[in-house]
């Protein structure tokens, strides 16, 4: 995290131009402009930035945004809401269909139904989400008109960007499912649940699908990384009002402390995904502890 | 055997049947890999683009940067099937919101996206190789200063990562060079160089203990020459797999920065900066976004296919 921090810091700092500079029109005396350096506090040193901005970090202060005059974790807080609801949903959605996909398309292996799923996961994992977007925006927004594909509030409004976030990394999930079911179902342990004459839905359920969904399972965590930075490009296209598009806006705008902010949100975000994985792994497969 | 008499002829079958056995590991991957069908007609896609980008200047019928203002927003001429009225022969793909001929703006697109296939993704090769065998072979600092950079470089996301030094290089010098095509292969190795040394080193350490290294350094090879002749060959399968998917990585990630207005810088054509710009007009007519959305979704699909297929190929172990 510090690292993190750091690197966006120096990036942010040696990069030229600043938010002020913009309007090339109507120059600033240079006592505005000092005036402005010294109001947010970017008069003093680098080094010394870095440390004040840290002590702030850690009291949650996360600084004012050059264009907005607010406090970022104002404007943060204000976004979060909606892209947790995005992100959450697209991730059940992905959960939802990739998990059973998954488990049919192994069960079937080398069938009609395993290559439509297997066509179906690679497509959500190759085209990126924005064609996908395009594609279902003219099809239900502009043709149908069945859709809103501007703004965030009502179901219909929530339907596109769930799915298309939600499809590429629901490819992810269907493949790894259903490869390790595939490893799962030729195991001796499946081979002897069937041979003291259980139920095929006990076998499969009970047995190999409880064994198969713990690779699954670690890989929620890179997925939802996938999730989080896809929601930047989902959230421009929809125009949903989430912290992805305050943060492509704030790039744009040069608005550093945004920037950091988010960058540093982000990068938190994902290492909690990891925690959570790492320690679900660890309760659900007991071997790990013992090596 | 002293009485079997063998005639040249049957010797030369004999000697045939050995040869027909003798197949390279290369041999046999290349194989499996034209047999793989979806490989096959990903390889030919690939081929096919190639060809276009190569010779876009004479394939395409308008320059990609020409204005024909009362020709501008022209629908493809196959919607005229369908009773529009606004189409024209001469652009069979349509013009777009400045009067751009679509279809030589798509040809000379794939140039850009297959520069940016490759150029990133060979410096990415070249850096994570030699970093990910020194580290591997050599040990000790080298390894840990490599795992540490990796460590911090994999807290990023990386698309974020790639967005930011984009971002701020943008007013540099380097982010103007070539419309801003330097700095995204900048951004693209810096992300991903680390991916690809981690992988050098972990196969590294899996072989360098191996008995045929044993047996090479028994017979007297110097580090150089085991390296070169001994580990290389061996850790190249899942090196080379690993890079065909980095290919399309590398173009989604221009497309992305592009289609986000921080990539490529208008007028330049690419298949991002055409949706980006086409995007103002997409409830009037929606072919300058949909025809560069499915150029890249094709590309893309091919690099995957034939990606999957190497990865069949060469490593018939592989689970997925």
């Amino acid at each position: 995290m510090f690292f993190v921090a750091l690197i966006t810091f120096s990036l942010a700092h040696a990069a030229p131009g600043s938010p002020f500079d913009l309007n090339a029109n109507r120059p600033l005396s240079q006592a505005t402009i000092d005036r402005i350096n010294r109001y947010y506090g970017v008069d003093k040193p680098i080094p010394e930035q870095f440390v004040i901005y840290m002590g702030n970090l850690l009291k949650g202060d996360l600084g004012l945004s050059f264009t907005r005059q607010r406090p970022v974790m104002d404007i943060i807080g204000q976004g979060i809401g909606t892209t947790f609801q995005l992100g959450l949903g697209a991730l059940a959605f992905a959960l939802a269909f990739s998990i059973p996909l998954g488990i049919i398309s192994a069960l079937k292996q080398n069938t009609i139904v395993d290559y439509l799923s297997m066509l179906v996961a690679t497509i959500g994992t190759t085209i990126p989400g924005f064609v996908i977007a395009i594609f279902l925006i003219y099809i239900f927004g502009v043709s149908l008109h069945l859709l809103p594909f501007v703004g965030w509030g009502s179901w219909q409004h929530m339907v596109m960007p769930m799915f298309v976030l939600g499809l590429g990394a629901g490819g992810f999930l269907t493949r790894i499912t259903r490869a390790s079911m595939l490893e799962a179902i030729r195991q001796d342990y499946v081979r002897t649940a069937r041979s003291k004459g259980l139920h095929e839905r006990a076998v499969i359920v009970g047995h190999a699908l409880k064994n198969a969904l713990i690779p699954v399972a670690t890989i929620i965590g890179p997925a939802t990384a996938g999730l989080i930075t896809g929601s930047f490009i989902i959230e421009s296209l929809f125009n949903v009002p989430g912290m992805g598009r305050l943060y492509v806006i704030s790039i744009l705008q040069r608005d550093y402390p945004v920037i950091m902010g988010t960058t540093l949100l982000y990068a938190f975000l994902i290492m909690i995904a990891n925690l959570t994985v790492d320690i679900m792994y660890g309760m659900l497969d007991p071997r790990i502890k013992v090596r | 055997m002293a009485t079997a008499v063998t005639t040249q002829d049957q010797r030369a079958a004999e000697l045939n049947v050995l040869a027909r056995k003798q197949r390279s590991l290369w041999g046999d991957a290349l194989y499996r890999l034209i047999r793989n069908r979806a490989a096959l007609v990903g390889l030919i896609i690939i081929a096919f683009a190639g060809l276009i980008a190569i010779f876009a200047p004479v394939l395409a019928p308008y320059d990609p940067l020409a204005q024909n203002g009362p020709k501008q927003l022209m629908e493809p001429i196959w919607t005229k099937a369908f009773g529009s009225k606004f189409t024209d022969p001469a652009y069979i793909f349509g013009s777009d919101e400045l009067g751009r001929d679509i279809l030589s703006r798509l040809m000379y697109s794939s140039r850009v996206s297959l520069i940016i296939g490759f150029v990133p993704v060979s410096i990415v090769l070249t850096i994570g190789l030699t970093v990910g065998m020194l580290a591997g072979y050599v040990g000790g600092v080298v390894d840990d200063f490599l795992m540490r950079v990796t460590d911090v470089v994999y807290a990023f996301p990386d698309l974020l990562f790639v967005i930011i030094i984009v971002a701020t290089l943008r007013g540099t010098g380097l982010g103007d060079a070539y419309d801003g095509l330097l700095v995204i292969f900048v951004g693209i190795a810096v992300v991903n160089w680390v991916g690809v040394a981690r992988l050098v080193r972990g196969q590294v350490l899996s072989v360098k203990n191996r008995e045929f290294v044993e047996a090479a350094r028994a017979i007297g090879a110097g580090p150089g020459r085991i390296m070169r002749k001994h580990v290389f060959p061996n850790i190249l399968a899942p090196v080379i797999v690993t890079v065909a998917f980095a290919i399309p990585g590398a173009m989604l990630t221009e497309s992305v920065l592009s289609f986000l207005g921080i990539g490529i810088r208008p007028p330049t054509p690419t298949w991002g900066v055409m949706i980006n710009e086409g995007f103002i007009v997409f409830s009037t007519t929606p072919w300058p976004v949909l025809l560069p959305s499915l150029c890249i979704s094709i590309v893309l699909l091919a690099f995957t296919f034939v990606g999957d297929g190497l990865r069949d190929a060469l490593d018939p172990r592989s689970k997925m």
